[in-house]
């Protein structure tokens, strides 16, 4: 991979590096496809309440809609088989292979690279969930410090990965029923059916709630986020929600005397000149 | 001078023209040799019986000449009518014979075999043994579930699409040189090639009686069968007008019979007893490539413990899954929001 610059400064702002342009990619093939599953499949599941067929009508309704909802489903499931590719290849190459070189290839320590991956979740969230608690209920006034990746993070990571193994696999059952009950019982379509709808209506309020709370309606952020378009993070985000990963960089990058404080502490008379009013 | 008079004399063409129009009536072919029009044609012509009830006496001219029974004189059917203004009148026995001869047998028409096979299926009114079975009055008759239907032709002129089509008219004049007869006879035809009502409406006239709490429990029948079908894609997609999904009667009807030769499920004859379902499943047009396992998929569940307990813990599973999933996410969502409202406020100071 080629070497990403950590930051850049535009305007006399940092940005700070997220995302490459691949991962960006798959991001908005992840979204939208999401996206046209959603208004394509919950008027299928509210189909009793008027509002649900105006919506399907828009995607051509029943004789149209369907073919939509399989095409974008089609698309997501391949996303998904790429991405795991993707995630090993990147994992041969980055941890595999080094250790090969180094001659040390053991399971133990490719178990222990495995847990020390940036998005596997561990301690530390559980850490910082029990002091985000402690600040939001006003017991402290210290934010967590975030690693490169947050609790959320994980979160929205990990909550579409398995939704997507729930869904795309009852999915698949429903879409390819005679094949499929050639070698399971008819029955498990009754369960296939209630776990692809109510798991889709959990991913859909968690997306639309939760994660877009989070990266653009958030009054932090609002009115729109946009490290998923560039791949580069404001500074002030950064020192919000990633304050351990943020000092560690501007160490790495020679800028230890430019790190701001923490969030929500006053600024130094020092650094108050360069902040924007 | 002159151009002021040919102006007049268009005008009161125009006027003599319009009123030509309007007087001749929408469609002159009606039944209505007796003349009934004369007071039932008025909207809103009405009275409340002895029960209470307002009855509807308004008749549509446009629309019965558009119904299968267009060609039905109205003393056909009300047969007790002998003078204008009449008596109250009896209801309409279906199973009357009509003015119209059966083209084939040259016999008089009625309904009459209908009713034979209909006391028969699994809702005649006597059991296999003869036996007059509990709560007849639910039963259905011709009327609980028929109206007088409306012609649905459907075009095969160049692509199937539903209408008249003119260009396959136009083959028939070639012939028959009555319009009428044209008329009757395209529409008859093609009407009945495919299903005069889609599968939403099916469902909805089951519904009347299926999806009754009060009658189910009385006939402890197993289900509401028309709501748990809106469950199933079949159900959904005919929610949003798809004719291709099969309806009650797709699955319920052994191929070949009539609605009116309905079996119960537990009718080994019957194609849903257990052992025919597979077959029924995979004809042609449905599920062809399917093995007898598919017939295994639960078209009727109830979402209740008693019933399908292992779907009702499924879905309570997920419930379960979504509100602790959101609501505790919600509940920080809160709370961040409350907290950026007094975001140096803190019970413990920071130490320095």
């Amino acid at each position: 991979m080629a070497k990403q610059l950590m930051i850049k400064t535009k305007d006399g702002e940092k940005y700070f590096f997220r995302f490459t342009v691949n991962q960006r990619i798959q991001h908005i093939l992840l979204a939208s496809s999401v996206i046209t599953l959603v208004l394509t499949g919950m008027p299928m599941k509210f189909h009793r309440i008027p509002w649900a067929h105006y919506l399907y009508k828009l995607f051509g309704g029943i004789s149209v809609a369907p073919v939509i909802h399989k095409i974008a489903g089609s698309i997501l499931l391949i996303l998904f088989a790429y991405h795991i590719i993707y995630v090993v290849c990147n994992f041969y190459n980055g941890h595999i292979i080094p250790l090969k070189k180094k001659k040390e290839l053991r399971l133990g320590k490719l178990l222990k690279r495995i847990i020390n991956l940036p998005l596997i979740p561990n301690v530390k969230d559980i850490k910082d969930i029990t002091a985000l608690l402690k600040y939001l209920l006003y017991l402290t006034d210290k934010r967590p410090e975030g690693a490169q990746f947050t609790w959320k993070e994980k979160f929205d990571y990990w909550a579409p990965f398995w939704g997507i193994v729930i869904i795309g696999l009852s999915g698949l059952i429903m879409w390819h029923k005679e094949l499929a009950t050639t070698f399971i019982p008819g029955e498990v379509m009754n369960y296939a059916l209630i776990a692809h709808s109510d798991e889709a209506l959990l991913a859909a309020l968690f997306l639309f709630i939760w994660h877009w709370y989070n990266v653009h309606f958030s009054p932090a952020v609002f009115p729109m986020g946009t490290v998923f378009l560039t791949g580069y993070l404001p500074e002030e985000l950064m020192v919000e929600e990633h304050y351990e990963y943020y000092k560690e960089i501007m160490k790495k990058e020679g800028l230890e005397h430019e790190i701001l404080p923490p969030h929500g502490s006053p600024m130094p008379e020092s650094m108050k000149e360069r902040m924007p009013a | 001078m002159v151009m002021k008079l040919v102006y007049r004399l268009t005008v009161c063409a125009g006027i003599l023209f319009l009123l030509f129009i309007l007087c001749t009536p929408l469609d002159s072919y009606s039944a209505d040799i007796d003349n009934c029009l004369l007071c039932h044609k008025y909207p809103g012509l009405s009275r409340i019986d002895e029960e209470g009830k307002l009855r509807l006496l308004f008749i549509n001219e446009t629309a019965f000449n558009n119904s299968v029974h267009a060609r039905v004189k109205c003393e056909g059917c009300h047969t007790d009518i002998k003078k204008i203004p009449h008596d109250p009148v009896k209801k309409v026995d279906c199973l009357t014979e009509c003015h119209i001869k059966e083209p084939s047998s040259e016999q008089k028409f009625s309904h009459k075999e209908v009713a034979d096979f209909l006391s028969k299926s699994v809702h005649g009114k006597s059991d296999k043994y003869g036996k007059q079975k509990k709560h007849i009055e639910d039963l259905p008759n011709c009327k609980s579930c028929h109206d007088n239907p409306l012609y649905r032709p459907l075009s095969f002129f160049k692509r199937v699409r539903p209408g008249i089509s003119e260009a396959s008219l136009g083959r028939c004049r070639v012939c028959h040189k009555k319009e009428e007869f044209i008329f009757r006879f395209y529409n008859h035809v093609t009407t009945r090639l495919h299903k005069i009502r889609n599968p939403k409406n099916i469902a909805e006239i089951c519904a009347k009686c299926h999806d009754d709490p009060q009658l189910v429990a009385r006939h402890d029948m197993s289900t509401q069968a028309a709501f748990s079908y809106g469950e199933t894609f079949h159900g959904k997609a005919a929610s949003y007008l798809d004719e291709r999904v099969p309806d009650c009667l797709d699955c319920h009807i052994n191929r070949g019979q009539s609605v009116h030769q309905m079996l119960s499920h537990e009718d080994p004859f019957s194609s849903t007893h257990a052992i025919n379902k597979g077959q029924t499943c995979a004809v042609a047009e449905c599920h062809p490539k399917a093995t007898a396992k598919l017939a295994g998929y639960q078209v009727h569940p109830e979402f209740n413990r008693e019933q399908s307990p292992a779907l009702y813990y499924f879905t309570v599973g997920f419930i379960f899954l979504t509100g602790g999933t959101l609501l505790p996410l919600m509940g920080i969502m809160f709370l961040e929001l409350l907290r950026r409202l007094f975001p140096k406020a803190t019970l413990r100071r920071r130490k320095k």
